[in-house]
């Protein structure tokens, strides 16, 4: 057994971490403010290649594996949770599931765009009355002739805004339940794709979260990904390797606050000492980073199951819980070593504390991942 | 055309550096390594004399040390060179600095490079040694210091930078080692498809008592913290204080407030 | 003990920095010869041997040249150790000469200490004691870290010459880039470092400066990242200053940041890390958050 990261994982680890310490952490706290992670960013993350880290070279990605990915979020997170959720909502939820239910003509048609970022992907799952419960889809679609015609609407989609490539879920028949659940392949720049909104959030407020409406939305029979009425199977798949993703960046998240706050507990001197020599601060800084550790071991024991093709279902549910509970916790507490600096913006804590919070809800709940996991052990 | 450019992996400086057990070096357990900057500017300039040359050029990169130099290694094959020399050596912070030139003349010498990149120095050791002293010893041109490269025709153009910013221009033909500074160039990042294609690059392993012929000429007898000054004051605790001491030092030991 | 000095000449000047050789040997008690690839008309301030070639012939800058010269001055003078300035003409031509001659080189000594010599390593923020395996040696001594001392008196001049030998062209200087600031005359110089963070900090140092009447200086990483611009720089690749009060912000204290800035008659450092090197040459060193400290001095100022 061994628990070091390989020489290459190193390589990767240490390549992407001077990559966002000169590109994206300088810029991080304007990213928050101006609601944006500005094009230009978008496009040198991609000309370093992350967003396609683990598919193979024949579509255009790196070639790289799972444990590869969860750094490469992992580190870009560190300094910008928006630009983390880009990468992870990109790469697992519309690359993912390409790469793993797609036919041999839609990865060549669609890969290699995602794998370049020439087209930020998506995933339109998430309905006003279908959160947790997909099941619930009530955007419709039927088929006439050689096309299939969506009708309905989308909230809160994570990189929606870009408009790029959509992994779209639809049902022919909502009685179905679940078992009317398609999954389509969507150029969101097709007519009868309307973004109504762009939200405005507590955290990761540099990531589109786009509502969409479908208006006779046409697309074409081959772009169907998977079986008719597979789509729910898709989407369960697609969000377990997601949870690793997400995992990863609140990991990061969590990481960056705790790097600071550990810093700063060395600097403040209160009482004629540094405040690291309090007790009340050293418990602090053991809890978050014992945290922090644990999250990560199952983050990237998640990851190596899911490169060694094992079930790694319950371990993504485990490793996603863990790490965005982590997030809010040691942001939390790294807010609270900092005292009334960390509540000021320049500071960036109050960013990372903003942050955090999402990632025990999207990509499934917390309260979900419970339920997977229990459910797994009582099977 | 052969290329060769040769690398060291060094501490991050912004570490606390404690004495190893023998107290002539640093100890280096929880440091995080990393490649020496000056020797990325090399790499990258070997780099883009490969990409100049295309198929007619090989870039080797070398690197000695125990096996974490491979790290450096693997990033200097992912930043474009083709081949990887890696010289075994748990105890290369023993070596003085004309060890380290004799155990690359060794490698090098039968191999018939055009050209030769270094960094100007080590960021750790920072003795700018190495490369003259490699050069010397293969018999071949140097120029040091440079900020700029240019190569045409068997000839490279190179600016070396002086004192006070001035740069002497100087022209040298192949064969030829050159020593590179900050600012000669912008180090590329490795991308995630270029660290994946370095996976497959070869690199050789020659262990060190395979090239080390030279007996040291200089002995470290001690790694320490530098002597305080003394009369330095050291001023720490709340910003609010610390700023009405500064004000009422500025106002006792300085003209400028006055 | 006797010492061969390698002095520095350059676009048809001596180098002040010659007389630091001096420095280094008197404080060693040598004897001293000095060597110049330099003009009669030029002469050091220096009354014993002078091993002189001339530079109208030899080229300012001809390494391979000037290593067959000073290998011929060494031959005639038979000194313990040959003495160079850590310079970019000496580091560039010491290591050649000491492979020549199999010695054992030393190079950036910034204190002679028994039985060898003290040297930084780091990036200046440790220190090493190295001993010569050799008798004899060839040094290279820090910038700045030898008083200079001009002995006095004129040379006995011994002409050397060679032969040309030719593996490199000198094709002559460039300028350094325009120099907008002037900071060698500023009477108080607020330095921005890496450690202001970011690009968007430097409005930050610049208030200081600007609530302290003096210039912006800045290091070489923030200059090279493009923070500030060149004609700011403080070190040996940029200006060398000496104002009355140097206020360094983020600025850890590379040598040669140090050499640009430590004969200023009163250094305040403002730094996280307290073992940072710019410690060693500042009078006072604040330690504390850069981006926490200078607004609140700046502010404390303008009342």
């Amino acid at each position: 057994m061994n628990f070091e990261l390989s020489q290459d994982h190193k390589v990767l680890q240490s390549a992407v971490r001077d990559f966002v310490e000169k590109e994206i952490k300088p810029i991080a706290m304007k990213i928050d403010e101006d609601h944006m992670i500005p094009d230009t960013l978008v496009t040198k993350m991609s000309e370093m290649g992350l967003m396609g880290s683990y598919f193979p070279e024949e579509y255009g990605g790196a070639g790289l594996d799972m444990l590869s990915y969860a750094i490469v979020v992992e580190e870009v997170s560190k300094a910008c949770g928006s630009s983390g959720v880009l990468i992870s909502a990109h790469t697992s939820l519309a690359n993912g599931p390409i790469y793993t239910f797609g036919t041999e003509e839609q990865k060549q048609k669609w890969l290699p765009n995602l794998n370049s970022g020439a087209k930020i992907g998506c995933f339109l799952l998430t309905e006003p009355n279908a959160g947790s419960d997909a099941g619930g889809t009530a955007t419709m679609y039927k088929r006439e002739g050689n096309e299939f015609v969506i009708n309905g609407g989308k909230i809160f989609i994570t990189n929606g805004g870009y408009l790029g490539t959509g992994i779209l879920f639809a049902s022919f028949d909502r009685s179905l339940k679940h078992k009317g659940i398609s999954a389509f392949i969507v150029d969101l720049q097709s007519p009868g794709v309307t973004i109504l909104k762009n939200e405005n959030k507590m955290g990761i407020r540099g990531s589109y979260t786009t509502a969409f409406a479908f208006d006779n939305l046409r697309v074409p029979v081959e772009n169907l990904l998977g079986k008719e009425g597979k789509g729910f199977n898709i989407a369960m798949d697609t969000l377990n390797g997601g949870r690793i993703g997400i995992a990863s960046q609140a990991l990061g998240i969590a990481e960056g606050a705790f790097e600071r706050a550990l810093a700063y507990s060395k600097e403040r001197k209160q009482f004629d000492q540094a405040i690291c020599e309090f007790q009340a601060i050293q418990f602090k800084l053991a809890d978050m980073y014992a945290r922090i550790e644990t999250s990560k071991l199952m983050i990237y024991k998640a990851a190596w199951m899911k490169d060694n093709k094992m079930n790694y279902t319950m371990e993504s549910a485990m490793c996603k819980m863990l790490a965005s509970e982590a997030a809010t916790y040691v942001t939390k507490e790294a807010m609270q070593i900092f005292g009334g600096y960390g509540f000021i913006c320049d500071y960036e804590i109050e960013r990372m504390y903003r942050d955090a919070k999402i990632t025990e809800i999207y990509e499934g709940t917390n309260e979900v991942q419970r339920v997977v996991i229990s459910k797994m052990l009582l099977a | 055309m052969k290329i060769l450019v040769c690398i060291k992996q060094v501490p991050d400086l912004e570490s606390r550096f404690k004495p190893d057990a023998a107290g002539v070096w640093f100890s280096d357990t929880d440091l995080a390594f990393r490649m020496n900057e000056y020797d990325e500017y090399a790499v990258e300039q070997a780099v883009r004399l490969r990409e100049q040359l295309g198929d007619s050029a090989e870039l080797t990169v070398l690197s000695i040390g125990p096996d974490r130099v491979v790290e450096a290694v693997k990033k200097a094959l992912a930043m474009g060179c083709d081949r990887a020399v890696h010289v075994q050596d748990t105890a290369v912070h023993l070596k003085d600095p004309w060890q380290i030139a004799s155990i690359i003349a060794a490698y090098a010498g039968d191999q018939g490079f055009d050209l030769i990149f270094t960094g100007m120095q080590s960021q750790d050791r920072g003795s700018a040694q190495v490369g003259v002293s490699l050069a010397e010893q293969l018999g071949v041109a140097c120029a040091t210091t440079l900020v700029g490269f240019e190569y045409a025709d068997g000839a490279i153009t190179a600016k070396r930078e002086l004192e006070g910013g001035i740069k002497g221009v100087v022209k040298l033909r192949t064969p030829v080692l050159v020593t590179c500074q900050l600012g000669l160039n912008t180090p590329r990042y490795p991308t995630l498809p270029n660290i994946m294609k370095a996976k497959r690059k070869e690199i050789t392993a020659i262990p060190v008592a395979e090239l080390l012929k030279e007996e040291a000429r200089t002995t470290a007898t001690s790694f320490h913290h530098p002597a305080k000054k003394g009369s330095g004051l050291i001023l720490e605790g709340d910003v609010g204080d610390l700023v009405e001491k500064v004000i009422g030092i500025l106002k006792e030991k300085t003209s400028v407030l006055r | 003990m006797k010492t061969l000095l390698i002095g520095e000449y350059r676009e048809g000047k001596l180098l002040d920095t010659t007389y630091e050789l001096f420095g280094y040997a008197g404080q060693l008690g040598a004897e001293t010869a000095l060597f110049l690839v330099g003009s009669e008309s030029q002469l050091p301030a220096f009354g014993g041997t002078l091993y002189l070639a001339d530079a109208l012939a030899c080229g300012e800058y001809n390494p391979d040249l000037h290593k067959q010269l000073v290998l011929d001055a060494v031959q005639k003078e038979n000194p313990d150790q040959i003495v160079f300035l850590h310079s970019s003409y000496g580091w560039d031509l010491a290591p050649r000469v000491a492979a020549s001659l199999r010695i054992a080189q030393i190079s950036e000594v910034i204190a002679i200490q028994e039985g060898g010599f003290e040297v930084g390593c780091c990036n200046g923020k440790m220190r090493r004691s190295i001993t010569p395996a050799t008798h004899r040696a060839v040094i290279t001594i820090q910038a700045g870290a030898f008083q200079g001392v001009q002995p006095g008196g004129t040379p006995q001049v011994v002409k050397l010459t060679a032969e040309s030998t030719g593996t490199m062209e000198f094709l002559g200087y460039e300028p350094a880039e325009e120099k907008g600031v002037d900071l060698s005359k500023a009477e108080v110089i607020v330095s921005a470092g890496r450690g202001i963070g970011k690009k968007d900090n430097v409005p930050v140092i610049a208030a200081l400066a600007k609530a302290l009447g003096g210039e912006l200086g800045a290091s070489r990483p923030v200059v090279d990242a493009e923070w500030v611009a060149h004609d700011h720089q403080v070190g040996t690749t940029g200006q060398t200053v000496s104002p009355k009060l140097y206020v360094a912000c983020g600025i850890s204290g590379a040598i040669q940041h140090l050499a640009g800035m430590k004969k200023s008659d009163f250094i305040i450092a403002i730094n996280k890390d307290k073992d940072a090197p710019i410690g060693e040459v500042a009078d006072v060193l604040v330690v504390a958050d850069v981006m926490q400290f200078v607004p609140a001095l700046t502010a404390r100022l303008a009342r």
